[in-house]
């Protein structure tokens, strides 16, 4: 009776329950419309937002439809330097999500190789790790990576530095917590039985068994990764001008807000919150299916 | 006796699920008599458990009474309204469940407990409930009751908890009291007494009951009548005498031929294979005893502390606080064990011997004392030793907990071997071929993951990842516990053969006197991290020396026993 309770289900079972929630699933054909109009952005987008010669600044600030100079319609209005809108959000959806995937993996990675190695060594070096990740946790995600991306600079590889720094955290008490768990159980003392090494113990037998919760704090913590990004560079310590992300658009224009050229800032933001919040559904989703609490 | 108290016609309990439709109970027939002990027998999946409930009415979704009557005194109870049921719950027929630390409240007081149940069918005040509850806890002698029902279940011992869940299911003076696994969790001392309980009280009270185990044993110690199950149907029934002293089906002659304390120790158990027992193993003497002290464990203790912070150090050096107690698991014990023999060590739940185990294996490092194996250390001496040797091997109680359940059973075999070069990557997979052929199980099944398999065949997994290591030593820590009766005689069997056939020495861990008597050449009893009594195993049984020893051996549940005068109740 016991057995069949903790039986791993099968990946197939996992796709059949995650297909009965209509709302997950919508959420899931998003998040890869998104993602494929981001891969083949430069095929899609009517203009390239990078070639400076294909701007024209008489085109900008134009409203939704307009018919530029160059013969085409820009379905969302330019912005203020003549920029076609919606290729500049599909360009800017690009970045987003780079930075996003980017650096929820290095965070990923990094938390979760600590966080079962603490868990496993125990003692004081799992003291310190933990109150080290706590006393991180007790400051705003925001502020740090706002300290950190200033102080780096701009710059894609900074940011993404200043992100994995702001987020590594959630993910060492996750697998902290996860691996705790699986350190107790009877296949972890087998295998010190034989012995095996440590290093082989902790990668081989207790990072497979937390993955599951660690999956459920990745979907969103790429999420907030995104919208982090996002925040940095409207704040301008993000990235340079020259990777133009979302946030940058939004902060863009800001400033038209109140002059009624509300579309500068608006479809980003709109792009922003629609991916944002599509993964957030589908993690959402995972975390109900993956926690064998929140069963019943 | 007139007409029987519960009769039970042609029941069929389905469950229906996505894979199709499980027949739990398949068409079973029984009654049980006024004041009768009706024992239910069968291995894990036969159904008797989900007999029990069907006849309490606690068939959960998508379980299903399909057909069949029930009958307590005449009055149908299949097809009766939840409240219907409700009232016939508790006051007619009532359960006694196996683990009582699930079924009583941790955060009520037993008296709050009791009250409840009490109060479902009746209204009674505070003080005649206090008074009923204390009266029912007395009946199950249950010593000094004014004072312990005011305890909260954690204050008592496992099978002081059991006897407070017999006494709420004594409370409302059932006709019926169905007990499923009572006694399994318990210490067989405990269990002893329990046994020796309910059969006075049934006697007292005249109740009917419907004892389920698994243990062909304790349902003989107790039964007036015993029925057998298998696959959800009553294979035979009639009265526990003539069942198991002359049983009629193959299938309980098999159950009876695989139970270790009917056979000669040493020789193979009857399983289903092969329904005669198998020719005389080789294990007596076949090895000449080379070195009388192969392993040898020298003084160890092992303390468990618990950590310490900063502020509880600080507290304690202030004496604002006591200084956390520590355990003391395994309490100076020395014992050696020679090449090829196998040691059996027998003692209760908490005696230390699981530890005692694992610190021989080297995965916990001994506080004090030293474990050699041919003359070397088995850990090094260091504050987190490491094990230095690969010769000591274990083989854990759960094998399903022991495998890395994201693991075919192919790496987890081949693991050990590769990262100690017995093998190398790519002749793993002949190497762990090899090994699963010496436990009898497929080559084909090395991609499979642990899920896959039924528990008997994991055990054998566990045991080819042991073996695969080719040690000299095997620490087996309850290898049988959590296995039917027919399985385990198979793997007894299995550790037999591959005894003798690589010259194994074994350490092996056991509650189950029996199971050790079977397989071991001497025994140790331990008790409270001490080891009171070793010796040869026929002199363990034969003349204990200890008053502890003895009182184990007596309260092994005998098969055949005589009946005081509880057939005219």
């Amino acid at each position: 009776m016991t057995e069949s309770a903790i039986k791993p289900r099968s990946p197939g079972g996992f796709w059949t329950e995650f297909c009965q929630h209509p709302v997950a699933v919508a959420a899931a054909c998003v998040v890869i419309a998104v993602t494929l109009l981001a891969i083949f952005a430069p095929l899609i987008a009517p203009q390239n937002p990078y070639d400076l010669a294909g701007l024209a600044l008489r085109d900008a600030r134009r409203p939704p439809g307009f018919v530029g100079i160059g013969g085409y319609t820009h379905i969302l209005g330019t912005d203020s330097q003549g920029r076609d809108l919606f290729s500049a959000i599909l360009y800017g959806l690009r970045i987003s999500l780079q930075m996003g995937l980017l650096a929820g993996a290095v965070a990923f990675s990094i938390g979760a190789l600590v966080g079962s190695a603490a868990a496993y060594i125990g003692g004081r070096v799992e003291a310190f790790v933990m109150r080290l990740v706590d006393l991180q946790l007790s400051f705003p995600a925001i502020l740090l990576a706002f300290v950190v991306a200033a102080l780096l600079g701009q710059g894609k590889f900074q940011l993404i530095i200043a992100l994995t720094f702001s987020q590594y955290a959630y993910f060492v008490r996750t697998a902290h917590g996860a691996a705790s768990a699986e350190c107790n159980k009877d296949y972890v003392e087998a295998a010190l039985s034989i012995p095996m090494s440590g290093w082989f113990v902790v990668t081989r037998h207790i990072l497979p068994n937390t993955l599951p919760p660690l999956i459920v704090v990745a979907t969103v913590q790429v999420a907030s990764a995104i919208s982090l990004e996002a925040t940095l560079s409207f704040l301008g310590v993000g990235l340079p001008p020259t990777e133009p992300s979302l946030g940058m658009l939004i902060s863009g224009g800001f400033q038209y807000l109140l002059s009624g050229r509300y579309w500068i800032s608006i479809y980003p933001g709109i792009a922003l919150i629609v991916l944002v919040m599509a993964i957030n559904i589908v993690g959402d989703q995972v975390r109900e299916q993956l926690n064998p609490r929140l069963k019943k | 006796m007139t007409d029987p108290v519960l009769k039970v016609t042609d029941l069929y309990t389905h469950f229906e699920t996505q894979t199709g439709t499980v027949k739990a109970v398949d068409g079973i027939s029984f009654h049980l008599n006024r004041g009768e002990v009706l024992g239910l027998v069968g291995e894990s999946g036969s159904g008797k458990s989900i007999t029990g409930f069907s006849i309490i009415g606690l068939i959960d979704r998508p379980g299903q009474i399909k057909g069949g009557s029930i009958k307590l005194e005449g009055r149908e109870l299949v097809g009766l309204a939840e409240d219907g049921l409700r009232h016939i719950r508790g006051r007619e027929i009532s359960m006694v469940f196996q683990d009582p630390m699930m079924t009583l409240n941790p955060v009520l007081t037993v008296f709050e407990q009791m009250a409840m149940a009490l109060r479902a069918h009746e209204n009674v005040s505070n003080t005649e409930a206090r008074a009923r509850c204390i009266q029912a806890l007395r009946q199950v002698r249950i010593i000094d009751p004014q004072q312990k029902i005011d305890f909260y279940p954690h204050q008592f011992s496992g099978g002081m908890r059991q006897r407070v869940a017999i006494a709420i299911a004594l409370l409302h003076r059932p006709k019926v009291i169905i007990a499923d696994e009572p006694t399994t969790a318990l210490d067989v001392s405990v269990q002893a007494e329990i046994l020796v309980e309910v059969k006075s009280l049934v006697a007292e009270l005249g109740i009917s009951l419907i004892w389920i185990s698994h243990d062909l044993a304790t349902v003989a110690s107790i039964s007036n009548r015993i029925a057998v199950m298998r696959y959800g149907k009553i294979v035979e029934t009639g009265p526990a005498a003539e069942v198991l002293g002359a049983p009629a089906h193959p299938y309980t002659q098999m159950l009876l031929n695989a139970l270790p304390s009917r056979s000669r120790p040493g020789q193979l158990l009857a399983t289903q294979e092969s329904h005669k027992p198998g020719g005389e193993s080789k294990t007596a003497g076949w090895i000449e005893q080379k070195s009388p002290n192969f392993v040898s464990v020298k003084h160890v203790v092992k303390k468990f502390e618990r950590a310490t912070g900063l502020w509880s150090r600080i507290g304690v050096k202030l004496n604002l606080m006591q200084p956390p107690k520590a355990v003391l698991a395994v309490n100076d014990v020395s014992f050696t064990i020679a090449q090829g023999e196998a040691l059996g060590l027998v003692g209760e739940s908490g005696s230390g011997k699981s530890t005692l185990g694992r610190i021989v294996c080297g995965i916990y490092h001994p506080t004090q004392g030293e474990i050699k194996l041919d003359g070397a250390s088995v850990v090094s001496a260091c504050q987190r030793g490491r094990k230095l040797t690969t010769k000591v091997q274990m083989i854990f109680q759960d094998p399903f907990a022991s495998l890395d359940p994201r693991r075919t059973i192919g790496q987890s075999i081949a693991e050990g071997p590769i990262a100690h070069k017995l093998t190398t990557r790519a002749n793993a997979r002949d190497y762990v071929a090899r090994w699963l052929e010496a436990v009898s199980l497929d080559r084909a099944m090395a991609d499979r993951y642990p899920h896959q398999f039924s528990g008997g065949q994991r055990q054998r997994i566990a045991i080819a990842r042991a073996l695969a290591m080719r040690p000299d030593v095997i620490v087996c820590d309850e290898p049988v516990a959590s296995l039917d009766v027919s399985i385990q005689a198979q793997i007894l069997n299995l550790l037999l053969t591959l005894r003798s056939e690589f010259g194994l020495t074994l350490l092996f861990i056991s509650h189950d006197l029996g199971v050790v008597r079977h397989l071991c050449d001497r025994i140790a009893v331990m008790y409270r991290g001490q080891i009171v009594e070793v010796g040869s195993a026929e002199s363990i049984f034969e003349a204990p020396k200890q008053p502890y020893t003895k009182m184990l051996v007596d309260a092994i549940p005998k098969l055949i026993s005589k009946r005081p005068a509880l057939q005219d109740a």
